[in-house]
């Protein structure tokens, strides 16, 4: 028990720190104790407010022990004369003998604030009824002795405090630094939450986007207070006033009376940069039911622009990296992603010794749509054409806009066989399509796609082999009146059986 | 190796750990035990601490808590799997009633080890009822019949300190601890049977919580009483009914008899279990886990149950205890239909939600503006946030 009282500084009174408040009272207590021939001390805390004194810690029979108890002294007690006089006062019943000791300080903030943390209280000793009761002189020493021990307790209160500041200046500096250094989505929304956790150790810090197109807010991510972070993408909120309560608080109309019953365990945190809410950060305490200190909801009230503004950063960051690696017409992947991905994905293919199929597709006739028509229904086509291929893919494939209407897509994992159905339904689906052309005599186009396929490793071992199998398969399949699909394997077939033909 | 022991206001319980710790010491020199007394708010707030900065807050070795934590806790990974290192445990050897609750999720593993438990029930001065109850057997099994009791038992002549009631466990306010037996009584409870939604303002739960605030309006309690701090402990004497879980001392000294708690009329009755756990941040696991068995031993769980009056969880010393007892008639009647309160993660909270809205209505009946509308009030909050807590985990 020992343990948490770190006396540095010798065992006379007056000149100990203390680890803690509870390291305090317990050596208070067990040392008055010892000094005064007492049957028991407890130190009460006094609430002005509600007039009640409540149990912190009491020493009895050789054991230190916390336990609750909050009581009103009777008006004209000695207790009650203690409090109100600021000096000790004591009394004899047929319980025992007890003396009063009160105390009164104030804390000035340590952060330099001009709140003052008071801290009032008294603790009683007692004698049983069968031992002498507490004389003048004594009752005066033992006052004096614990005197001397509070200016202990001043200093432990004060140096708790002042260790809360240090940590608040920490908080603040790297908190600040992981705001500053978020840039993906997913990873920056990661950091965010576990700084907060890691200075703030919420029981939950939930964090909810506002998605404006389809009007919802929705779930991110969510970190508990061991810092498991957990995605919330499955929750959805709509937007609208009373569909949720989260909904009314981003919407600024929430009422006051539910945000006063939870203002000491949850903070709502809308999030907003240059007057526009994007999110909503909620932190909250409810597991614990442990009050969320004003000094914390102050310091996380003052990132909260800092976040919003990392949040909006990272989602820019995302979206300039979508423009630069996404064509923005049909959606797929450009050139330049795709040549990253490809040496993946050909690597874990060789590695794995699994199949990697190619699919290289060519929108039919399309520079003819684009003279006849004009570019506008050009690239209505190159648009459908990128949404069916999106809608038909499994997510492990990677589709690409290579070049003009040539459109490539990696096929981990599938055979020629396996490609080929992809790209039968992808012709299929296509050719079903109706692009309406306003001005025209039919008023509506109709597309096709020529396409060939490659598959490693049956028809190449290289990457640069494996698209110019494929680039032979849909040059194949253009020379042959377009709008097919040929597997190389059956093109180097067929060539090879023309060829034999000839020389016979 | 550090233990955290509940804190209990009866100081019986402080001594006989005191003395259990010098038994092992004897038996074990080599090891080096300290021991920390906490209350349940101080327990509770040490484990979140502990939760949120596990380097500069650690925990014991070793942890005393009421057995409904330990789903809770053992969920936030703060407790270590014992059925494998406890013997006890692993061959099961408590009442089912103990082990239903233990092991609500799982039948295999265990997270902590029923210790002991008590059973809320009524003791009465047959001396102090003259005149006013004739047949407490019959007129004391219901909370009507005790109701009424209490408003005819009149204080005797040159007892200025007289009080029908006595709740030697109050910590001033009214307390979950004192108004869930009354609210079992009244077969209510928290949450609903399959736990889907919180119950705090149905029927019985809010009657058997305004049953208990009702003695505290008609002053047959006093909230916040500085009696006991001013005059110190008040002797049984000057008592007609004592609510109790344990046996009290010198109870047959002072002639007093025990009847189950009232409102129990076919027996049973809500049963406070108290566990010890393991840290799963223990460095010694071993050697808290080898504590954790010795104190299950037979002959030291039993001396250090019934140095302050309570009953051991092991099912040999349980049942041995309930063959010599003086008692047994009331005590059987108790275990007939035993319960206990949810061991489910949201449990604890709960208990704190109704907690903090007792404390709310405690200070207004101190005031005397208490409304009964006040009550349905803040079960109301209390209840909303503890449904709420209920769809977070």
């Amino acid at each position: 028990m020992k343990k948490t009282a770190k006396n540095l500084c010798g065992p006379e009174a007056g000149r100990a720190f203390y680890d803690g408040r509870e390291a305090f009272m317990k050596a208070a207590l067990e040392d008055v104790a010892g000094q005064f021939s007492l049957d028991g001390a407890s130190f009460y805390e006094y609430d002005e407010k509600l007039g009640l004194l409540r149990l912190r810690q009491r020493h009895a029979h050789g054991i230190s022990f916390e336990h609750e108890e909050s009581l009103r002294p009777l008006p004209g007690s000695a207790a009650a004369r203690a409090i109100e006089a600021l000096a000790p006062a004591s009394s004899k019943t047929p319980g025992g003998s007890f003396l009063y000791s009160p105390f009164r300080f104030d804390y000035c903030d340590p952060s330099g604030g001009r709140s003052v943390v008071p801290c009032f209280g008294l603790v009683r000793m007692e004698r049983s009824a069968r031992k002498p009761r507490f004389s003048h002189s004594e009752a005066s020493r033992a006052d004096a002795y614990l005197r001397s021990f509070l200016r202990d307790y001043y200093k432990a209160e004060f140096f708790s405090l002042h260790r809360k500041y240090e940590k608040s200046v920490a908080a603040i500096t790297e908190l600040t630094e992981v705001f500053a250094t978020a840039l993906r989505v997913q990873d920056s929304f990661r950091h965010i939450l576990a700084g907060i956790q890691t200075y703030f150790g919420f029981d939950r810090v939930r964090l909810y986007l506002i998605d404006e197109k389809n009007h919802k807010l929705k779930g991110e991510l969510s970190a508990d207070i061991r810092g498991q972070i957990k995605s919330m993408a499955y929750e959805e909120i709509p937007l609208e006033p009373g569909a949720h309560r989260f909904a009314d608080i981003v919407l600024g109309k929430s009422s006051g009376a539910f945000m006063e019953r939870y203002k000491d365990y949850v903070l709502y945190m809308p999030l907003a940069v240059q007057g526009v809410t994007i999110g909503l950060l909620i932190v909250d305490n409810l597991l614990s039911q442990q009050l969320i200190e004003p000094a914390e909801l102050a310091m996380l009230k003052s990132f909260g622009g800092q976040i919003a503004l990392a949040v909006d950063n990272s989602r820019l960051f995302d979206k300039v990296e979508e423009l630069s690696l996404y064509d923005e017409l049909t959606k797929l992947p450009m050139r330049r992603y795709f040549n990253q991905r490809f040496q993946e994905e050909f690597y874990r293919a060789e590695r794995f010794k699994q199949p990697l199929a190619l699919v290289w597709a060519d929108v039919d006739y399309f520079k003819e749509v684009n003279d006849t028509y004009g570019h506008q229904i050009g690239d209505k086509v190159l648009k459908e054409a990128g949404r069916v291929i999106l809608s038909n893919l499994r997510k492990i494939d990677f589709p690409c806009r290579y070049g003009g209407d040539e459109i490539i897509i990696l096929l981990p994992q599938a055979s020629g066989i396996e490609a080929q159905r992809l790209a039968e339904r992808l012709s299929r689906e296509l050719s079903e399509l109706r692009i309406p052309v306003p001005f025209s005599k039919t008023r509506e186009l109709r597309v096709t796609m020529s396409i060939g396929v490659s598959t490693f490793p049956a028809d190449a071992s290289t990457m640069d082999g494996l698209l110019e199998k494929a680039d032979d398969a849909l040059y194949w399949v253009k020379s042959h009146g377009r709008g097919k699909i040929a597997l190389y394997s059956d093109v180097a077939e067929e060539k090879k059986k023309s060829a034999q033909a000839e020389s016979k | 190796m550090i233990i955290w022991l509940l804190s209990d206001y009866d100081h019986r319980k402080h001594l006989a750990f005191k003395s259990l710790l010098a038994r092992f010491s004897s038996a074990y020199p080599d090891t080096t035990i300290e021991f920390s007394v906490k209350s349940r708010r101080s327990l509770w707030e040490s484990l979140f601490t502990h939760l949120r900065d596990p380097k500069r807050n650690p925990l014991a070795d070793v942890i005393e808590i009421p057995q409904n934590w330990t789903e809770l806790f053992s969920r936030l990974g703060l407790l270590s799997e014992l059925s494998s290192s406890v013997e006890v445990l692993s061959q099961r050897r408590y009442p089912e009633f103990i082990l239903k609750e233990l092991c609500r999720q799982e039948d295999f593993r265990a997270y902590s080890a029923p210790w002991w438990l008590e059973a809320p029930s009524l003791f009465y001065r047959p001396q102090a009822l003259k005149g006013a109850v004739e047949e407490p057997e019959n007129e004391l099994a219901t909370w009507d019949g005790f109701r009424a009791a209490l408003d005819r038992v009149r204080a005797p002549a040159k007892r200025g300190n007289f009080r029908v009631l006595s709740v030697p466990g109050s910590s001033g306010s009214v307390s979950v601890a004192d108004v869930l037996p009354r609210v079992w009584g009244r077969r209510g409870g928290l949450f609903s049977d399959d736990f889907n939604r919180a119950t705090f303002s149905r029927e019985e739960t809010a009657g058997g919580i305004e049953d208990w605030l009702e003695l505290a309006v008609s002053g047959k309690i006093e909230l916040f009483n500085a009696d006991r701090f001013e005059n110190g402990p008040r002797p049984a004497e000057d008592c007609a009914f004592i609510i109790s879980g344990r046996k009290l001392p010198g109870a047959s000294r002072s002639g007093l008899k025990m009847l189950p708690y009232p409102g129990y009329p076919s027996g049973g009755g809500l049963m406070l279990v108290s566990n010890l756990a393991v840290s799963a941040s223990s460095r010694d696991h071993g050697e808290a886990a080898a504590f954790v068995a010795w104190a299950m031993e037979p002959r030291n769980i039993s001396s250090f149950a019934e140095s302050f009056g309570v009953y051991p969880c092991v099912k040999s010393m349980f049942e041995e205890r309930l063959r010599e007892e003086k008692d047994a008639g009331v005590y059987r009647r108790l275990f007939s239909a035993p319960e206990l309160k949810p061991n489910i993660m949201v449990y604890p909270t709960a208990e704190l939600l109704l907690e903090h809205a007792l404390w709310n209505l405690s200070l207004k009946i101190a005031r005397r503006d208490y409304e009964r509308e006040d009550l349905m009030r803040e079960l109301i909050l209390a209840q909303g946030e503890a449904d709420y807590l209920l769809s977070l985990y």
